[in-house]
C-alpha cells in the first residue's frame, strides 16, 4: 500500500482587518491508497480550510505559512495557478455542501458537469455526454435530469449530481465537505452508503469532512479530530472509538446520545474555542480541558505516535 | 443606562473611523466645502458694491458689451454689464438651497410611503406602488417640461415641489422593499405581540433601521436634483427671479456668447458638474461602508 | 430560423408576456388620461390646446368636429382616445402641419442617435466594468470609478458646449450642430454621401452621449460582478480546473448580467431626458429638442403628441427589457 497523500506540519493563516488568523496549524498526516479518511471537529476548527488548502482554493487574503502537501509524490505547495488547474478535479476533486448556489443557476446541470470533463480530457461533446449519463446512472440520478436547470432539483438530488460532478475526471483523491448536512436523515443515509460504495468500486482515497462524527465513523477507515486549527487526534476508526485518547476527542464521544445502552447524562463541552487571532501559546484545549495542567498552559504538547497507528497531542497522556 | 450610551458612542466611532478612511467621503465633503464657503461669502460680495454686485439687478454703468475677467469682475461681465463672479456666488446658494431641499423633500415622502406601502401591504402597497411606477415611467426631463408649460414655473418653490415629484419614486420603491423583509423579523413581531400601535412600530422600529439606505439616497438625490434644476433652467424653464448656474448657461446660450467669451461659458458649467460630482461621490463612499458585499474582506 | 426562435418564446412565456402587455397598456392609458385632464382643467378655456387664434376658421372647424370641443367632458375623452389610437393628434399651432407627422420624423432622427449612443455606452461601460472588478482594488479601478463618476455626474449642456468649443469652433474639425449640412443635400447626392454626412454631424453628439453614460453602466457591472464573484458557484468554477477567462465570461459575467438588463430598460428613460439636452445643444432635430420648443412656443397639440410618443418608447423598451430578463434568467417562473 502506498501513500497518496501526505500532508507535512501544514499552516495556513487569513489576513483580516483585524489581524492574521491562524486557521491550520501545524497539521501532518497521510492517506494510504483506498483509504477514506475522515476530518472531524467543531465548526470554525480549520477543516474545510483544510481541504481548500489541500485544494489550494483559497481567497485572496489567506496563504500557507508553511508546510508541505504532498500529492502523488509533489509538493503542490510551491505550484502555480496554471499547474494547479491541471491537477485540479483530475487529479483531486471536492464533493461541496449542495446549498443552493453551489451549482450555477443559469446553466443546465449536465452541462456544467460535462464542462468539467471538456476542460480536462480531449474528447468529443458527445462521448462528454455519455459520460455524464454513466454517472447519473452511478449516483441514481436519472440521466433526463441532466437537461434540468439546479433550481429544479431537490436537496438530496442536486448533492447527488455534484457528486457525480466530482466524479467526472476520474479523481484519485475526493475530498467531501459537509456532503450530507442540508440533507434530512433518510436521504442523508442513502448518499452515505452512495458515498461509500463509489470509493470502494473506483477505489479512491476520500477525505470526509464533517463535524458530525457519526457519520465518519460509518464511512472512514481512519479519523483525524481537529480543533482550533490543530490536529489533536489520528487514528483507526475503531481504535479511537474504543480507546479515545484526548480529552476533547472523549467529550466529543459522550455529547452524541446512543440509542442502546442505559440512559446517561449528556456532557456538553463547557466554554468556547480559542480566539484565533491570538492563539494561546500551550495547548489550545487547555480553557476548557478538565484534565489541564500546568504544562498544557505553557507549551504546545507535540502531535506524536502514542501507541501502534494511533497519533496523539497531549501532554497528559505521554 | 450607561451600557447603551457607550454603545451608541462605540458605534459612531465606528462610524467615524470608517468615513475617515474613505476616499470617495474625503473628497467629496472637500468640494463640498469649497462651495459652501462660496455660498456664504455670496452676501458679502455683494455688500462691497450692491449697486454692481447685485445678482439679479445690479449693473455696472461703465461696462457695455461682455468684457473678460479684471480685477473688478473677477469673471467678467455678461453681455449688459452684470458681474458674473456675482452671479456664480448666488448660484451655489441656490444649488445647495434647492438640491438640499428636494431632496429631504423626497426623501421624507418617500421614505414615508416605502414604509407605508411596506408595513401594511395589501391596498396601500398596489395603489402607492402603482403609482410610485408610473412617474418612474417616465422620463424626468420631458415631464418637468410638460408640468412647467401647463403650470408655469415663476418662483423656486415651485420648481421645488415638482422636482420632489419626481425624486421619490425611486426612494420609496427601495425602502419598501427593505420594510418587507424587515416586516417579517422577530423584533417586529414582538411588537406587534405586545400590543404596539403600528405607527409607533413604523416610526420607532423600521425607521431607524432603514436608515443607513435613505442617507444614501438623501446624498445621490441632491445630485439628480442639482442636474436636472440646471437642466430646466438652462432650457429656460427656470425662476426668472432669481439666479442659478443654470441659468447663466442659459443666457450664455441664448445671447449667442458661448464660444466668444469662454469666461462666462465654463464656471457655471464646471460648478454644476462639480457639486453633483460631489454629492455622488458622498453617496459612493456611504454605500462603500453599508454594503458589506462590496467591500474587501 | 428567427421566426421559429421567437415561436419558442412565445410559447414558453406566453402568458407572461400577455400579462405584462396588459400592465403596459393600463399604464399607458392612465397617463394619457392624466395628460388629457392636466390639459383640460388647468387653463380657463379649454379648447385653447387645440385651437389657437392664428387658425382660418375652417381649420378651426375641423378641430372642432375632430375632438368634438362643444360635447361634454366626458365624451370629449372617448373621442380624445379614439383620436389618439389613431394618431391624431391635432394640428401644430406653429406650423400648421399635422402633430403626427411631424413627430415621426423627429422621432426617427432621435432613434438614430439614441439607440447608437446607448448600445456603444453600454459596450464600453459593461466591458470595463467587468475588466475592473476583476481587478478589485487597483488602482486601475479607482481611477475609473472616479473617471466613470465624473463623467455621469457632468452637466449634459456644459459637455457637449465644450466640445462644439474646442472641436467645431477651434479646430474647425466637426460641424458646429444640426444633423445635415443644407448646402450638399440640395445638390441630390447619393445615398453613401448622405449617410456619410449624417455621420459627420452624429459624431460630437456621440462621443457626448456616449461619455455622460458609460460611467453608469460601467459601475453597475462591476458591482454586479463583485457581488456575483462571492458566489459559491464561482469556487466551484474554480475548484473545476476552470481557465480564467471561463470563470470570468461564462460564469461570473452572465449572472452579473442579469441585474444590468433591467438596468438597461431604466437607462432608455433616462437617455429620452438626456436627449432634451443634447439635442438642444447639438441642434438635432430630435423629439427632445421638439418637445422643448413646443412647449417654449406653447404649441400644446404639439407637445401631447410628443410626449404621448416618447411614453409609449420608454413603456416599450421596459416590456423589452422584463422579456428579455425573464428569458435569461431560468430561476423566473413564468
Amino acid at each position: 500500500m502506498d501513500t497518496v497523500l501526505e500532508i507535512k506540519n501544514l499552516g495556513m493563516s487569513y489576513d483580516t482587518t483585524e489581524g492574521s488568523v491562524s486557521a491550520v496549524d501545524n497539521v501532518s498526516f497521510r492517506i494510504m491508497s483506498g483509504e477514506a479518511m475522515g476530518l472531524v471537529g467543531e465548526s470554525g476548527c480549520g477543516k474545510t480550510s483544510l481541504g481548500m488548502c489541500i485544494m489550494k482554493l483559497l481567497p485572496e487574503n489567506a496563504k500557507i505559512t508553511n508546510g508541505e502537501i504532498i500529492f502523488d509524490g509533489e509538493d503542490i505547495v510551491p505550484k502555480t495557478e496554471d499547474e494547479m488547474r491541471m491537477i485540479r478535479w483530475k487529479g483531486v476533486s471536492m464533493i461541496f455542501q449542495a446549498a443552493m448556489n453551489a451549482l450555477n443557476p443559469v446553466y443546465k446541470v449536465g452541462d456544467q458537469i460535462i464542462e468539467a470533463i471538456m476542460a480536462h480530457d480531449k474528447i468529443k461533446k458527445e462521448e462528454a455526454r455519455e459520460k455524464v449519463r454513466d454517472l447519473y446512472k452511478l449516483v441514481g440520478l436519472s440521466p433526463e435530469r441532466m437537461e434540468n436547470y439546479p433550481h429544479e432539483y431537490s436537496g438530496g438530488m442536486r448533492q447527488r449530481a455534484i457528486i457525480a460532478m466530482a466524479l467526472a475526471c476520474d479523481p484519485k483523491f475526493i475530498i467531501a465537505d459537509e456532503p450530507t448536512t442540508a440533507l434530512d436523515v433518510i436521504v442523508q443515509d442513502e448518499i452515505i452508503d452512495e458515498i461509500k460504495n463509489i470509493q470502494k468500486k473506483l477505489n479512491m482515497i476520500m477525505m470526509y469532512i464533517s463535524h458530525d462524527i457519526s457519520v465518519i465513523a460509518e464511512t472512514c477507515d481512519k479519523i483525524g479530530v481537529m480543533y482550533a486549527g490543530n490536529f489533536i487526534e489520528y487514528a483507526d476508526t475503531f481504535a479511537l472509538f474504543d480507546n479515545p485518547l484526548h480529552p476533547y476527542t472523549k467529550a466529543l464521544m459522550s455529547s452524541f446520545p446512543s440509542i442502546e445502552g442505559p440512559k446517561k447524562e449528556l456532557k456538553p463541552v463547557p466554554g468556547e474555542p480559542p480566539n484565533l487571532l491570538n492563539p494561546p501559546r500551550g495547548c489550545r484545549f487547555y480553557p476548557r480541558c478538565s484534565y489541564a495542567e500546568e504544562i498544557c498552559r505553557k507549551e504546545r504538547p507535540e502531535f506524536i505516535e502514542s501507541e501502534s497507528g494511533h497519533f496523539l497531542a497531549c501532554h497528559r497522556v505521554i | 443606562m450607561k451600557k447603551i450610551e457607550n454603545k451608541k458612542a462605540s458605534q459612531i466611532r465606528q462610524i467615524w473611523g470608517l468615513v475617515r478612511k474613505s476616499t470617495f467621503i474625503k473628497l467629496g465633503v472637500s468640494i463640498m466645502i469649497l462651495f459652501g464657503i462660496m455660498a456664504v461669502f455670496s452676501p458679502i460680495w455683494i455688500h462691497i458694491n450692491p449697486e454692481i454686485y447685485d445678482p439679479i439687478i445690479g449693473v455696472d454703468p461703465n461696462v457695455h458689451g461682455s468684457v473678460g475677467p479684471s480685477l473688478k469682475h473677477p469673471l467678467g461681465t455678461d453681455d449688459i454689464g452684470k458681474d458674473l463672479f456675482s452671479q456664480l456666488l448666488r448660484g451655489s446658494q441656490v444649488a445647495f438651497m434647492l438640491g438640499m431641499m428636494v431632496s429631504v423633500f423626497s426623501t421624507i415622502i418617500g421614505a414615508a410611503i416605502g414604509l407605508i406601502a411596506g408595513y401594511y401591504g395589501k391596498i396601500w402597497d398596489t395603489l402607492l406602488m402603482r403609482l410610485a411606477d408610473i412617474i418612474l415611467t417616465l422620463p424626468r426631463l420631458p415631464l418637468l417640461i410638460v408640468i412647467s408649460g401647463i403650470f408655469g414655473t415663476q418662483s423656486n418653490w415651485i420648481i421645488l415641489l415638482i422636482l420632489s415629484l419626481t425624486f421619490w419614486p425611486v426612494i420609496s420603491r427601495v425602502i419598501r422593499a427593505q420594510t418587507l423583509s424587515l416586516r417579517e423579523r422577530p423584533f417586529i413581531e414582538s411588537a406587534k405581540v405586545s400590543g404596539v400601535s403600528n405607527t409607533r412600530i413604523i416610526i420607532k422600529h423600521l425607521a431607524p433601521n432603514v436608515l443607513p439606505i435613505a442617507f444614501y439616497y438623501l446624498t445621490v438625490t441632491v445630485t439628480g436634483a442639482i442636474l436636472v434644476e440646471a437642466g430646466l433652467s438652462f432650457l429656460g424653464f427656470g425662476d426668472p427671479s432669481n439666479m442659478s448656474w443654470g441659468m447663466m448657461l442659459q443666457w450664455c446660450f441664448v445671447k449667442g456668447y458661448v464660444f466668444k467669451a469662454p469666461y462666462w461659458m465654463i464656471p457655471p458649467g464646471l460648478c454644476i458638474s462639480l457639486l453633483a460630482f460631489s454629492f455622488y461621490l458622498i453617496g459612493v463612499g456611504l454605500e462603500e461602508m453599508v454594503n458589506p458585499r462590496l467591500k474587501k474582506r | 430560423m428567427g421566426v421559429d426562435y421567437l415561436r419558442r418564446i412565445v410559447k414558453k412565456m406566453g402568458k407572461y408576456i400577455i400579462g405584462r402587455i396588459i400592465q403596459i397598456i393600463i399604464t399607458f392609458f392612465i397617463v394619457m388620461s392624466i395628460i388629457f385632464l392636466l390639459f383640460r382643467i388647468i387653463p380657463s378655456d379649454p379648447s385653447s390646446f387645440l385651437l389657437t387664434p392664428s387658425m382660418t376658421a375652417e381649420a378651426k372647424e375641423t378641430i372642432r368636429k375632430q375632438f368634438g370641443l362643444d360635447e361634454p367632458i366626458a365624451v370629449q375623452y372617448f373621442i380624445y382616445l379614439k383620436n389618439f389610437i389613431h394618431g391624431n393628434f391635432g394640428t401644430s399651432f406653429y406650423s400648421g402641419r399635422p402633430v403626427m407627422s411631424i413627430i415621426m420624423e423627429r422621432m426617427l432622427n432621435s432613434i438614430l442617435l439614441i439607440t447608437t449612443a446607448v448600445i456603444i455606452a453600454y459596450i464600453i461601460g459593461i466591458s470595463i466594468g467587468k475588466a475592473i472588478a476583476w481587478k478589485r482594488g487597483s488602482k486601475t479601478e479607482k481611477f475609473f470609478v472616479i473617471l466613470g463618476l465624473w463623467f455621469y455626474t457632468t452637466f449634459t449642456p456644459w459637455l457637449g458646449i465644450m466640445f462644439l468649443w474646442i472641436f467645431s469652433f477651434k479646430l474647425k474639425l466637426f460641424p458646429l450642430g444640426g444633423m445635415i449640412t443644407p448646402e450638399k443635400w440640395i445638390l441630390d447626392p447619393s445615398l453613401m454621401e448622405k449617410i456619410c454626412d449624417m455621420g459627420y454631424h452624429l459624431i460630437l453628439p456621440l462621443v457626448t452621449y456616449v461619455l455622460l453614460w458609460f460611467g453608469g453602466y460601467m459601475l453597475l457591472m462591476r458591482n454586479s460582478m463583485l457581488e456575483t464573484l462571492k458566489e459559491d458557484y464561482i469556487v466551484t468554477a474554480r475548484a473545476k480546473g476552470l481557465k480564467e477567462k471561463v470563470i470570468k465570461n461564462k460564469h461570473a459575467a452572465r449572472n452579473a448580467m442579469l441585474p444590468i438588463v433591467t438596468a438597461f430598460a431604466i437607462s432608455v428613460s433616462f437617455s429620452i431626458g438626456g436627449a432634451v439636452l443634447i439635442e438642444t445643444i447639438f441642434s438635432w432635430p430630435g423629439i427632445g429638442r421638439t418637445i422643448v420648443e413646443a412647449t417654449l412656443r406653447q404649441d400644446y397639440p404639439l407637445v401631447q403628441g410628443a410626449f404621448a410618443v416618447i411614453t409609449v418608447v420608454v413603456l416599450l423598451a421596459n416590456f423589452v427589457a422584463d422579456i428579455a430578463y425573464a428569458y435569461l434568467d431560468p430561476r423566473i417562473s413564468y
